[in-house]
């Protein structure tokens, strides 16, 4: 089959690998062989209007919502990028009066067009620099984290919750694979036929499903942590399926289907669009009993761990917050309260609010860098 | 099915009465022209399972289709030996007393394999269309099974042998983004996403749905539609809530809708409480801006 790519190398199938090479630098995943697709897919189509080469193109490079939404920005920046840059060749011909072989002419055009769109290839040495720094990172608190430091940190905590879902997935394929049969409850079933074995009844181990019901404050007491937590929450969800999120201020929201359907970025503005208290002030005791009244009959039972993402800070009753505390306590399996400033080593847990719900908390951790996120983490 | 031009897709998807843009025409045509399947993503009720069914129609073919869920596996997509079946055949088969080997391989024969989904799928005279539905419900292992199907298009039986497709079934893939799915599936599909139709498209589609529709009623409908979704609800509705309401109205020979008819109704299109609540609030304004006049009373 090889030959026949061969005869499809005009200048055109080359700006379409020129293509590829400029949605690689804006982050798609390609490879050689969604290119051959892309070329592959031009000659079927029809070449009378100019939206037919950019939808075949979309539907062949673009792996997900994402990028599909993306690619039309991104081709026609593409393709205006690129016109300079092949004005910028023909000058650049007029002076060497056509010297250049037809390689070194294809390498200029490209390595003009890198310098246009400023495509630095150092990427991956980037990349592999900062996580030599992984160590450090691990210890340092939330707060004092640069700009960079934050987007390393983000891409650790993706990597930690894709470990602990592969986990999940291991499991399930061992007990998918030892059917072992259940001899009792084979002959019982079939008695009922005069004894003959027909049906055959399999058992499996029972899979031990985590089931989680996260709350986290976002207010301004907590502004610094919270986004870190509702990344942390947002990786989470989609390693997990038992998961609700809610987020609080001064009133509860429901923000699972939202970190659901989105990515992270949109679903973020979403909820602080969403919650209009975002950074405000906190009230965690009605909020906590917002949450009972109107979620607790479906979402809690025994088998559910509750965590609780909060600095305690409260601007309500004291009455109220315990009370809360202790209904959720009383219809739960465990319930972790992570509160950043518990890292500090000078810590009593002596904000109102986090004093009259200390009774009821399982587990008091702090969370305020990796390493105690981790140690949580072995907790569920 | 080579070289089929993509007007024709078009007219097809018209024909079966499914409204589309020529974004989605052209990812089916690409599809059907590469032999590679489709996946498609979008919000819940767009109409991303019509699409398969529609491509069944225009085809001709069969429609296989494989609801995808938690736990599912290759029992249940691939075959499995009627074992019941199997065991009634000795017991008859003992009188006669044939010899073992002969006896070994009629058990294991056609007659007793349930062809699950996928296993139907490749052993058609006539190319089919698959479609796996909500493949993000189903675990990462199915999905690597699944890969593995998708690449060879043969499926090994170790008492047959190994069977191999003569007509490679045409695949569509949807999801609702439950759980990312893996790149390699990503990987060896073309990717489309169906968003909620513009006020036109969908009323094109109401009235192709419910051709008996008053046609104020069907632009007073869209136009609430598409406030509707503005507001931040946690279950948008699709497409499929904007027919079924219509329907609804329409049997109920209304000529245009008011705030008392809205509330009645709102059942049908909205399936969460809190949405509900919500709406009802800010009613409303919300018919304000569809333009909509209560009636005095």
């Amino acid at each position: 089959m090889e030959p026949k790519y061969i005869s499809y190398q005009t200048e055109f199938s080359a700006n379409i690998v020129l293509l590829c090479r400029f949605l690689r630098s804006k982050g798609f995943l390609l490879t050689a062989s969604d290119e051959i697709t892309a070329i592959d897919a031009l000659q079927h189509i029809p070449f009378n209007k100019e939206r037919f080469l950019k939808q075949a193109l979309q539907t062949t490079l673009s792996k997900n919502h994402f990028e599909y939404l993306n690619f039309e920005d991104h081709y026609t920046e593409f393709w205006s990028q690129l016109s300079k840059a092949v004005d910028s060749k023909i000058k650049d011909k007029e002076d060497k009066q056509n010297r250049a072989s037809d390689a070194q002419k294809q390498q200029a055009r490209f390595d003009a067009l890198k310098s246009w769109l400023n495509l630095t290839p150092t990427e991956d040495e980037k990349v592999i620099a900062s996580y030599s720094d992984l160590e450090v990172l691990t210890k340092k608190d939330f707060i004092d984290l640069s700009q960079e430091e934050m987007e390393l940190m983000m891409r650790l905590l993706k990597k930690m919750t894709r470990k602990l879902s592969r986990k999940k997935s291991r499991l399930k394929k061992s007990s998918n694979k030892h059917r072992t049969l259940d001899l009792k409850k084979t002959i019982r079933q079939n008695l009922r036929q005069g004894g003959d074995i027909q049906h055959l009844v399999y058992s499996e181990p029972k899979e031990q499903k985590l089931k989680l019901v996260l709350l986290c404050d976002v207010s301004r007491s907590m502004d610094l942590y919270s986004r870190f937590f509702i990344h942390l929450i947002y990786a989470f969800q989609h390693a997990y399926d038992k998961i609700e999120t809610f987020v609080f201020s001064t009133a509860l929201h429901q923000v699972t289907s939202l970190l659901n359907n989105h990515e992270f970025d949109k679903a973020f503005a979403m909820i602080s669009d969403r919650v209009p208290q975002w950074s405000g002030g906190t009230t965690i005791g009605s909020c906590l009993n917002d949450f009972i009244t109107d979620f607790e009959y479906g979402l809690l039972d025994k088998k559910t761990t509750v965590l609780i993402l909060s600095d305690g800070w409260d601007t309500g009753e004291a009455s109220v917050i315990r009370q809360s505390m202790k209904s959720i306590y009383k219809k739960s399996k465990k319930v972790i309260w992570l509160n950043p400033l518990a890292g500090n080593p000078n810590f009593s847990p002596d904000a109102l609010g986090m004093k009259s719900a200390l009774p009821y908390i399982d587990l008091l951790a702090s969370a305020h860098n990796l390493d105690s996120l981790k140690a949580v983490l072995k907790q569920l | 099915m080579k070289d089929i031009k993509l007007e024709r897709i078009q007219k097809m998807l018209q024909d079966e009465s499914y409204i589309s843009d020529s974004a989605i025409a052209m990812s089916v045509f690409l599809s059907m022209q590469l032999e590679k399947p489709l996946l498609i993503e979008g919000p819940a009720g767009v109409g991303k399972t019509e699409i398969a069914k529609v491509m069944a129609q225009a085809l001709d073919t069969n429609l296989i289709r494989l609801q995808c869920y938690e736990g599912l596996d290759s029992t249940h997509a691939l075959y499995e030996w009627n074992y019941q079946h199997q065991l009634l055949h000795l017991k008859i088969q003992e009188q006669k007393e044939k010899d073992v080997s002969k006896l070994e391989s009629s058990i294991f024969s056609d007659k007793f394999l349930l062809k699950r989904p996928i296993l139907q799928a490749i052993t058609q005279d006539k190319s089919p269309v698959l479609l796996i539905d909500e493949i993000d419900r189903a675990d990462e292992e199915f999905e690597s099974f699944l890969l593995e199907v998708l690449s060879d298009w043969q499926v090994t039986i170790p008492e047959i042998g190994t069977i191999e497709t003569t007509h490679k079934p045409y695949i569509i893939l949807t999801g609702n983004r439950t759980r990312e799915l893996s790149e390699a599936i990503r990987r060896r599909c073309l990717y489309l996403w169906i968003d909620y139709p513009d006020f036109e498209k969908e009323l094109a589609i109401i009235k192709m749905k419910v051709p008996d529709i008053d046609k104020k009623l069907g632009e007073q409908i869209c136009g609430f539609m598409k406030e509707l979704r503005e507001l931040k609800l946690e279950k948008t509705p699709g497409v499929s809530e904007t027919i079924d309401w219509a329907r609804a109205l329409a049997s109920m020979n209304m000529k245009h809708l008011d705030k008392q008819l809205i509330e009645d109704t709102l059942g049908v299109i909205l399936k969460d409480w809190q949405d509900i609540r919500n709406t009802q609030n800010s009613l409303s304004e919300l018919l304000d801006k569809t333009g909509v006049v209560s009636r005095i009373i």
